[in-house]
């Protein structure tokens, strides 16, 4: 179970604020250096982002019904 | 005559805008529900939700300012009815190893299929269990990370729209990553047996 221990210090703390566009410029290019120099951290970049995509694709699947879509609408301020 | 003309005038200009509000939060709507739909447990809820949301909106469209962030303005109103109804349902803390934290969803599925393309270990886990497991969040978390991962609303943004500092903001979305990892490695692990 050694494999639990983070291989990489830096990895969590670049990779999530790096998804979530949240670094500053500095910070950002600091951090595309890391992630091209670093194995561990590149691979587990890429996991976080299939992650990502996948969990979003699964939270997203169920569309807005038409009808709720129409009530929407009809709570408009009627035209004068 | 020249003061009734003005007053004609005002109020052609007040409906005016009135309707391109009302088009521009409409436009909103399926961004909305799909937040909407994540922080409570049910269609039927989040369909509620979104339902007063819009009721209010279009109510007190007065106190949105031209040009700042609607989409934030609004996911404001959702949020706070959201508390304010007491609707969410409050679940016991989920308890996850935490020092095991980031890496342990990785190296659960890792270590359950081999070393893998980092893209095909993910699909490993159905949606079901992936909607469940964020469900199992507990809110506070849960609402950081459907902003900014289903949301797309920057840190800031959550910050504002929670009312909350951006450093809450970030701490909860660092920590309920955590948990959701944590949930999906247990699901994980059930699905293979």
């Amino acid at each position: 179970m050694t494999q639990f221990d983070p291989i990489c210090e830096k990895c969590e703390e670049l990779i999530q604020p790096y998804l979530d566009r949240e670094l500053s410029e500095t910070e950002r290019v600091e951090a595309e250096g890391h992630l091209a120099g670093c194995g561990y951290c590149n691979t587990r970049y890429r996991f976080e982002v299939s992650l990502r995509r996948y969990v979003r694709q699964a939270c997203c699947s169920e569309e807005m019904s038409p009808e709720l879509k129409a009530r929407l609408a009809s709570l408009r301020t009627p035209l004068a | 005559m020249a003061e009734a003309e003005t007053d004609a005038r005002r109020l052609a200009t007040e409906a005016r805008d009135r309707v391109r509000f009302e088009e521009e939060v409409l436009g909103l709507a399926d961004q909305v529900y799909r937040v909407a739909r994540r922080l409570v447990p049910s269609r039927e809820e989040a369909e509620d939700l979104v339902q007063e949301t819009y009721a209010r909106a279009f109510r007190s469209w007065r106190s949105y300012t031209p040009g700042t962030n609607l989409r934030a303005w609004l996911m404001r109103i959702l949020t706070n009815l959201n508390i304010d109804r007491g609707r969410r349902e409050q679940r016991s803390p989920v308890m996850q190893p935490m020092e095991e934290g980031d890496y342990f969803l990785y190296n659960r599925l890792e270590e359950s299929s081999g070393p893998d393309d980092e893209e095909r270990i993910v699909e490993r886990l159905s949606q079901d269990s992936i909607v469940d497991a964020l469900s199992n969040v507990p809110h506070d978390f849960r609402d950081v990370i459907v902003l900014v991962d289903i949301g797309d609303f920057s840190y800031q943004e959550a910050a504002q729209i929670l009312d909350v500092p951006i450093g809450t903001v970030m701490s909860r979305l660092h920590r309920g990553r955590r948990i959701l990892k944590g949930q999906l490695a247990e699901a994980a692990v059930g699905e293979e047996s």
